[in-house]
């Protein structure tokens, strides 16, 4: 088992960045939150020009891995884009993406049950959704039992200033595959729509970190940069410490589902579930550490700090997140690196 | 200043006068009317709601009897519970002029000064605090505004961050540096400086939130007249620290009423409301453990208030109690929030509004949660409440500083 990832794709993420800083860096969302209807014209040239069409993240573990730096790059300068949703499109392109919405049975927007009229479409909190505002129309979905879905993105109910390109996902019975599909290919469709946001999300950690790191060492408070206090040194230390267990995590989870493991979805949801922990305290440190400041949006943190909120919070946040995964998993735990295999005949009762 | 003991009887009948008076005087439709108030309304609801106060002698119980306050501790105490239990409308517009500027004047101003101010402020002067710079934050001693003595008066030039509601303020309590030449705290000066002087520019700073309370004040060749000086020339330190210091008793006190009162019923209430998908998070047993966790912090905090109030009266409050009451509320807070924006979700994200005049916990969630930072980080960091207990309340040996 190696998950280190290639050089190929650790090349590939490293001239993303690059591509991105020339092309605006973190101007990027800032012009993209102004101007909603530029936001397309912002980021996809650059991922023309970078070939990120021709990766299939169905397509074996080194492209999976170029897509994964890809979206990381794209976590690190918060672009206002489902990088990650995008890529993880069909085969065949037809839909604009994939991504993973709450619920069980058939995806589309009418799976979860909730009774809601199509009046409530848009309405962030009331149904599936997904930042995918002003981009295609028609989304495959997949819910967390592997259904699968078509469903149309709502018009945006606000301005991304408050909801940072979120909006609902509405069902198109027109749409819809007329046999719902739960065969293996939605679990792995599940796999892969859980793990590759979460490499997106790693990236805006990343970020937090190196910003935070640079303000700690440049803002001079009695006499001394803040890095030079222990209590400030220790925050700092604990929230890289998060973040250096999930990117082990993140290159497990994407590991087993390259090689299609059967307990990927298992281990795609222990990381998303690893992942908004570390978010939490590692965004709740960046902030403290920046002072007031960062909560501004003459900060850079400010700006990264909004936009991983969609990322964090759908298509579950992370009470709903554990609550599935300990669901699923029930009494016989993750199967993980080190675990033994397990036997065959031990029956598992589900929950 | 000690206040004549009271029995427990006329306590009683002071609760229960109290009780009448919230009933009849606190607006039942304030929540409603003031989401999404416009500035001005917002304005004219807090100076309506303080005058309401005043008549009945509610607004500054807190201050001598001679300038219209006087009330015994135990009945402010009483006075804070109800209030925060009938959910009122808290005074945000004039905590800067009722609390510092009052405490201010009252500890180091002249008579002149008490005279002209105190009077106003119960009329409705509103008073913004002008300490925190780009550059002299949690370190506010390294402040570099300046105030150049030029004839009968002073000229002051700088920036000033983080002044919470500069944009409507009369005045503004300001320190500045009146000597450049002596080490860092010995050198500064505190001043009254009025808003409408010629050369001050208030600019907006907007926050993650969408709002923009804090301000940041440009001051270019603004001229205050020496009889706006509090204290003595370059003693401005000293002024601060004595106001400062007696800041934290009874305010955090009606904080942790709050909190522990309205603050947490809608708490409460946000639990048992039903979830996009039926369910009622109040059912979940992993949602009662952490309610029954919260209510009993904040059943603590509340304690931990009523004893720092009762020492401080007594004269007995150790040194470092202001720090642990602050440091516990503003993470309490941020923790108890927290957990509310998890409890109430995805909608939570969606409700933009929160309603002025309320306090740090008005039921929008993630509004409120973003807005607990604003404990944390000013008035003395926590990073910056634990060296102070670390050092003065245990002793432990003082963190190298480099600076003088």
């Amino acid at each position: 088992m190696n998950t280190e990832l290639s050089e190929e794709a650790v090349e590939y993420g490293r001239t993303a960045l690059r591509a991105f800083e020339a092309a605006g860096g973190d101007q990027i969302v800032q012009d993209a939150e102004r101007e909603p209807a530029r936001r397309a014209d912002l980021v996809e040239p650059v991922l023309a020009e970078l070939g990120a069409w021709d990766l299939d993240p169905r397509g074996g573990a080194d492209e999976l891995e170029a897509v994964a730096a890809l979206c990381r790059v794209a976590g690190w300068w918060a672009l206002p884009y489902p990088v990650a949703e995008r890529l993880a499109r069909p085969a065949d392109s037809s839909t604009d993406g994939l991504v993973v919405i709450a619920g069980t049975g058939p995806g589309g927007a009418g799976g979860t049950g909730d009774g809601l009229g199509a009046g409530d479409a848009g309405l962030v909190g009331y149904g599936p959704a997904a930042p995918v505002a002003g981009l295609g129309r028609r989304w495959s979905t997949v819910t967390f039992d592997g259904g699968r879905g078509i469903a149309t993105a709502a018009p945006p109910a606000t301005t991304p200033r408050y909801g940072a390109f979120v909006t609902g996902l509405v069902d198109d019975p027109a749409l819809v595959p007329s046999q719902a599909s739960r065969d293996g290919d939605g679990l792995a469709d599940l796999a892969l729509g859980l793990v590759l946001p979460c490499w997106t999300l790693l990236g805006m950690l990343d970020r937090a970190i190196d910003l935070t790191r640079a303000h700690v060492l440049a803002r001079e408070q009695f006499g001394q940069p803040l890095a030079r206090f222990q209590g400030v040194q220790f925050q700092l230390t604990d929230a890289e410490v998060e973040r250096l267990g999930v990117e082990e995590l993140a290159k497990y989870a994407l590991w087993a589902v390259a090689t299609g493991r059967g307990e990927a979805v298992d281990d795609a949801l222990a990381l998303r579930l690893a992942i908004l922990e570390a978010a939490d305290q590692v965004f709740r440190v960046a902030h403290q550490l920046h002072g007031a400041m960062g909560f501004c949006d003459e900060t850079t943190l400010s700006w990264i700090s909004r936009y991983s909120q969609p990322a964090r919070r759908l298509p579950l946040g992370l009470s709903a997140t554990r609550d599935e995964l300990t669901r699923r998993i029930g009494r016989a735990g993750l199967a993980g690196p080190f675990a033994p295999r397990r036997e065959p005949d031990l029956e598992v009762q589900p929950l | 200043m000690t206040t004549p003991a009271i029995s427990t009887a006329d306590l009683a009948e002071f609760r229960a006068e109290v009780r009448r008076w919230c009933r009849a005087e606190v607006p039942s439709d304030w929540r409603r009317t003031q989401a999404g108030a416009s500035d001005d309304e917002f304005v004219r609801f807090q100076q309506e709601w303080f005058q309401r106060l005043r008549t009945a002698g509610f607004a500054v119980p807190h201050w001598p009897a001679e300038w219209g306050g006087g009330m015994p501790v135990a009945q402010q105490v009483v006075l804070y519970q109800e209030l925060a239990a009938h959910d009122a409308p808290r005074l945000v517009l004039g905590f800067v002029s009722i609390h510092h500027a009052a405490s201010t004047l009252l500890a180091a101003g002249t008579d002149e000064q008490r005279r002209r101010h105190l009077p106003a402020i119960l009329d409705g002067e509103i008073w913004v605090q002008g300490f925190s710079e780009p550059e002299a934050g949690s370190d506010l001693a390294s402040l570099r505004t300046t105030a150049r003595r030029e004839g009968d008066g002073f000229v002051v030039d700088g920036q000033k961050l983080w002044a919470s509601g500069a944009a409507h303020a009369d005045w503004c309590l300001l320190l500045a540096r009146t000597d450049p030449a002596v080490p860092k705290r010995r050198g500064i000066s505190y001043f009254l400086m009025d808003m409408r002087s010629p050369g001050i520019d208030v600019r907006p700073v907007r926050n993650a939130a969408g709002e923009s309370h804090f301000c940041e004040i440009f001051l270019n060749g603004v001229v205050i007249p020496a009889e706006n000086l509090v204290g003595p020339v370059d003693q401005g330190w000293q002024v601060a620290q004595s106001t400062l210091s007696a800041e934290r008793g009874m305010t955090m006190l009606e904080l942790a009423e709050r909190l522990g009162n309205a603050g947490f019923r809608w708490l409460v209430e946000t639990c048992r409301t039903p979830g996009p998908g039926g369910g009622r998070p109040v059912d979940d047993p992993r949602v009662l453990d952490r309610l029954a966790e919260l209510d009993t912090e904040i059943a603590g905090l509340r304690a931990l208030c009523r004893g720092l109030v009762e020492r401080h009266e007594a004269g007995t409050a150790g040194p470092v109690e202001a720090s642990v009451v602050k440091l516990y509320y503003s993470e309490l807070l941020q923790r108890t929030m927290d957990f509310a924006v998890e409890v109430a979700g995805l909608p939570a994200h969606a409700e933009l509004r929160k309603p002025a005049s309320s306090g740090w916990e008005s039921g929008a969630w993630v509004l409120d949660f973003i807005g607990s930072w604003e404990w944390t980080i000013p008035g003395g960091t926590s990073e910056i409440q634990r060296t102070i207990i670390g050092e003065r309340g245990l002793g432990l040996p003082r963190e190298p500083v480099v600076s003088s």
